[in-house]
């Protein structure tokens, strides 16, 4: 009886993790966020060459979360990861306006990519900080976020080092794909 | 060219790779696992699976060691095959290298050092550093041995970021293993460099002394090797140290025992009290012979050693003769090598017992063992003056067995015995005379004439014996011949009566106008024009008197003996060659061009048959790679490994654009465009069949024009008349935008032959990771299938010609077509396997016959009628597949115009 009904709850959403792919700039904060939310503490990182992935569960969802090198050398090897990904976590350094020109080119080029249709996408205006940093709406601005059709995001204000915002983002998440948005 | 043309690249069957692919993906652990194990298996039997090389680097980031281990496995062997890709991996390193467990921590770090791509190496540098102070010694003594790895990637970054000093730290390491690989590592790189880097302190001297007694025994192996090069400041200190040392000649393994030999050996060239010295041989020979009771295989290496030991300090081993003694069973490569000692050890205390073990020997079955042991007693004959007549009679004693090797190789020692002691034996010479006739290896031969004609005076018959051997004179090897004649210009010379007079003549006229052989002809010449000038002049030089001889046969020049012995224990001790004979070091610092050049230059003359293939750095490496035979195979698997082979650093991709290009850029017209840049978003193609080697190959020219790189080419062909498809990969290298490359696709035939009349149509597929599917239209030319063994004899020609019944001539005319000159044309032709049998004339006309022979036997039978300088070919043929005339007629005109 126990294994039907385990059964009937993982036909709910299967026991699959959800692919994530945490994207973004160099010097954004992708690992800081991967493992904040995965340990739930400040880690001291280097940057990333290649990748990282953990397992995080929240939400009695198991997200398996790739966090990818932002570094102009490793940006072409993105690719490789983009086949069965639910969900793209896109970070943004948000006081570092000199580059949202640049986060704003490769975020659209990662929107055009076909194997990403389906993805839902989730974005982090990080570093809230730190002094000078854009609020949610100017960051939504700058990456124009508004000229994307036919797919589910959000923009969330976060903080990696206080640890803000990043959980709310991951509530949207699994709402969004526990209801199939992915 | 037509979109549907893409089920050639869609199948059913989703192959092995995708299959994996997916596998790898997979959200169990365990599935990942077991695909990663797959996919090492392929790996293992020589399938190429690096097109995985995410895949499987995506499943790297695991808490699974064994898992780990077999992504390791795979990265060592593809990430320089996908360079830019392997620093995907680069972050999973740095992380394992910091994990808790020491295990993966050292795993990382060995690892990174076994990867050899120039991107990631910088990356490397970190972690390595943190390693090098680890609190594991494990994970200390793995980054040692990887400092080492790293010099020989990139020398340069070792030294500047001071991890040669680390190493150097290391050594005074409390941890004796940990000691023991810093001392290796820091021979190899000493090794490589021409620098002094590593050098023995008398505070590392101490250090070194302490681990020796508590490392493995390996480590021990590295720390004698390394203190073998010290140079002690004086003879006390030297003693000092071999004091230190003499305990490890009890060892159990040999390979300790050799190298504290080698050390002992070199140290006590500095000890001066000879009493130290007589004891320390003392303490060496029991070590030395229980080696001798080891496995045939390590009683070998430790005999080539002996032998070495023995000609620098024969006391050591002076009273041990009798281990050295064959035994029945022993496998002959022991038996010669204890021959080699038994013969460098005796002495006139043993002799009598050693001439009995050789006695012995000369009686047992195996050849090249009793002709040594032969060979021995007349060697010891020769060393020792008091003996030798004790040797010779056992000589003796062995001719009158009368087994004809025996007796040849007595005789040449014999000769040899002559020389030694002039005037002693003289009286054994009726003996060897009797074996005369059983005589037939030249070298024996030889000895024996050389006998008749030095003691001519006193053999009564000996212009006889010579005669005897003069009817066969041209007949004889050239050793003979010169022996010949110059023992009969001395029999002439001793005894100028009128036999030898006429035998003179004879011979000095076979060895003059009857012969192509410089040498014997020269000497010839001299004899007789000294003996026609004077007389007496040709009997001072002829007849003077040789100098004595000493057996040096297989004693080896001092310094190279120094040199060997201070490779004891090395395979250079066993080949009784210097390591740089078959070895050669690639040196990376401190050279400047000149020394490169000088360097090569000499392994060019080095005898060693390896010398010019290994050399490293500079010009015959490059050309070994344009002369690698990947004319043939221009698939070159082989190309990207031999970068590593010769270790030139190179960067990976560019050394396989070279080697693909070399064998597809003939000096020839460029291949006509199959696909130009404009219809193919950038991407241009060249090609056109053809023949090579007596194989059909598709030479093929990629040009990138668009702006991304493009990787991953395939190829595949329509089913057309003959068959043809790709016998292998395509090999085309990752296209950076401007760039190009060459290969040539070995071709088979009769795999998928499409129905209908024949014809000429190859329609081709060309695909790549980053474009659409290309489809072109490429023509088959015809004379590419001729094949080389299309000749005929006129006979067969004839009667093929009448066996086909008329209905299989076909002809056509070639009304543009001129043949100019006969010679050339038939050149033309021949070079495309088409072979001329016959021509006649009829009328002004000229007539060639010639054949030609396509795969699966089929001839075809060709007569060409022109005259010659006006346009107008008309050609008939006769064949048993007249459908392929056509084709066959288009290619002869092909043929006819270029």
């Amino acid at each position: 009886m126990g294994l039907v009904f385990s059964r009937l709850f993982s036909s709910l959403f299967g026991n699959k993790e959800a692919r994530i792919l945490v994207l973004g700039l160099d010097n954004a904060g992708k690992t800081t966020i991967l493992y904040r939310l995965q340990m739930g503490e400040v880690v001291s990182t280097i940057p990333t060459i290649g990748f990282n992935v953990e397992t995080v569960q929240y939400n009695n969802i198991k997200f398996q979360v790739w966090d990818l090198g932002g570094q102009t050398s490793i940006r072409p090897y993105w690719r490789c990861y983009f086949p069965n990904t639910q969900a793209i976590i896109y970070v943004v350094d948000s006081s570092d306006t000199d580059r949202l020109v640049v986060a704003k080119e490769e975020f659209h080029a990662i929107l055009e990519e076909e194997e990403l249709k389906g993805a839902v996408v989730l974005i982090y205006a990080n570093k809230q900080d730190l002094p000078g940093a854009l609020d949610d709406a100017a960051v939504t601005e700058s990456l124009e976020l508004h000229k994307i059709k036919s797919r589910q995001w959000a923009i969330f204000k976060t903080s990696a080092i206080k640890g803000e915002g990043l959980f709310e983002g991951l509530d949207w998440l699994s709402n969004t794909l526990k209801s199939g948005g992915g | 060219m037509s979109g549907h043309d893409s089920k050639y690249f869609s199948t059913t069957k989703k192959g092995e790779i995708p299959e994996l692919k997916e596998e790898l993906n997979s959200q169990y652990k365990d599935k990942r696992k077991d695909a990663v194990k797959k996919v090492i298996a392929a790996m293992t039997v020589g399938k190429d699976v690096s097109s995985l090389f995410t895949d499987v680097v995506n499943c790297m980031q695991t808490e699974n060691l064994e898992l780990k281990k077999l992504v390791y496995l795979y990265l060592i062997n593809y990430a320089k095959s996908q360079p830019d890709l392997a620093i995907l991996a680069v972050n999973t390193f740095v992380k394992d290298s910091q994990d808790p467990n020491p295990l993966i921590r050292a795993l990382a770090v060995r690892t990174m050092g076994c990867i050899r791509v120039d991107k990631i190496t910088e990356y490397l540098c970190d972690p390595l550093q943190r390693c090098l102070k680890d609190d594991d010694p494990y994970v200390r003594k793995t980054a040692a041995i990887c400092v080492a790895k790293l010099y020989d990637i990139n020398a340069e970054l070792v030294e500047d970021r001071g991890f040669l000093d680390a190493l150097k730290d290391l050594i005074s390491d409390n941890n004796p293993m940990v000691v023991a690989n810093a001392v290796a590592a820091l021979a190899e790189i000493q090794e490589s460099s021409s620098r002094p880097i590593f050098e023995i302190t008398s505070h590392t001297l101490s250090k070194l002394l302490t681990a020796l007694n508590e490392c493995t025994e390996w480590g021990q192996v590295f720390i004698l090797d390394a203190l073998s090069k010290y140079k002690a400041a004086d003879a006390r200190e030297a003693e000092n140290i071999v004091e230190r040392v003499t305990p490890r000649l009890q060892h159990a393994n040999c390979a300790v025992v050799l190298s504290a030999v080698k050390m002992i050996l070199q140290q006590m060239e500095l000890i001066t009290s000879t009493d130290v010295v007589r004891n320390l041989c003392k303490k060496m020979a029991p070590p030395l012979v229980t080696l001798l009771s080891a496995e045939p295989e390590i009683q070998y290496v430790a005999l080539r050693n002996i032998n070495l030991i023995v000609q620098k300090r024969p006391t050591i081993l002076a009273h041990e003769i009798k281990v050295f003694f064959c035994k029945y069973n022993d496998p002959i490569y022991v038996k010669m090598e204890k021959l080699e000692i038994m013969i460098k050890l005796a002495s006139d205390r043993n002799i009598d017992q050693v001439l009995l073990e050789f006695k012995e020997y000369a009686t047992e079955v195996d050849v090249d063992f009793v002709r040594k042991a032969v060979r021995a007693i007349g060697r010891c004959a020769i060393k020792l003056e008091r003996a030798a007549e004790r040797c010779i009679s056992v000589l003796l004693e062995l001719i009158k067995i009368k087994v004809n090797y025996v007796v040849q190789e007595a005789i040449i020692v014999i000769k040899d015995i002559f020389r030694r002691y002039p005037n002693t034996y003289e009286s054994i010479i009726a003996t060897l005379c009797e074996s005369l006739d059983t005589l037939d290896e030249p070298e024996a031969k030889a000895s024996m004439i050389w006998i008749i004609g030095e003691y001519a005076e006193r053999i009564d018959n000996a212009d006889e014996l010579l005669e005897s051997f003069l009817e066969s004179f041209p007949e004889e090897p050239p050793q003979v011949q010169l022996q010949l004649l110059t023992a009969t210009v001395k029999l002439f010379l001793k005894k100028p009566t009128e036999g030898p007079q006429q035998m003179i003549q004879v011979v000095l006229n076979n060895a003059t106008v009857e012969t192509d052989n410089p040498d014997l002809r020269d000497r010839a010449y001299i004899y007789w024009r000294l003996l026609s000038t004077d007389p007496e002049a040709a009997k001072d030089v002829v007849l003077a008197e040789k100098p004595v001889i000493s057996d040096d046969s297989n004693q080896l020049d001092p310094s190279l003996l120094d040199e060997l012995l201070s490779n004891i224990a090395t395979l250079s001790s066993v080949y009784h060659k210097p390591p740089e004979a078959f070895i050669t070091r690639v040196k990376t610092t401190q050279k400047t061009e000149d020394e490169e050049y000088a360097d090569a230059g000499e392994q060019g003359y080095s005898d060693s048959p390896a010398g010019v293939a290994e050399s490293g750095v500079s010009p015959p490496a490059s050309t070994a790679i344009a002369q690698h035979p990947a004319a043939r195979q221009p698939a070159t698997p082989a190309a990207p490994a031999l970068p590593d082979l010769l270790d030139l650093g190179m960067d990976n991709s560019n050394s396989a654009i070279v080697s693909a290009d070399q064998p597809a850029a003939p000096a020839g017209p460029p291949l006509p465009v199959v696909l130009p840049a404009s219809s193919g978003q950038g991407l241009q193609i060249s090609a056109q069949l053809v023949r090579r080697d007596g194989q059909v190959f598709y030479s093929m020219m990629f040009e990138n024009n668009s702006q991304v790189p493009l990787d991953g080419f395939m190829i595949q062909f329509n089913k057309n008349t003959f068959g043809l498809a790709a016998g292998g990969q395509l090999q085309v290298p990752q296209l950076l935008p401007g760039t190009s490359a060459s290969t040539l696709l070995p071709m088979v035939l009769f795999q998928n032959i499409s129905p209908g009349p024949p014809n000429t149509l190859l329609q081709v597929a060309v695909k790549n990771n980053q474009q659409p599917v290309w489809y072109f239209n490429d023509k088959i030319y015809f004379h590419v299938l001729f094949t080389e063994d299309g000749r005929m004899e006129r006979s067969t020609f004839l009667e093929t010609w009448k066996s086909l019944p008329d209905s299989n001539e076909v002809s056509r005319d070639f009304p543009s077509s001129v043949i100019n000159g006969v010679e050339t044309t038939l050149d033309r032709l021949a070079s495309s396997n088409m072979f001329f049998i016959a021509k006649r004339k009829h009328a002004n006309q000229e007539v060639l016959y010639l054949s030609a022979k396509i795969p699966q036997g089929i001839p075809f039978l060709i007569e060409l009628t022109t005259v010659i300088g006006t346009p107008g070919v008309k050609c008939a043929i006769k064949t048993p597949s007249p459908e392929m005339a056509p084709l066959f007629f288009e290619a002869v005109e092909t043929l006819l115009k270029s």
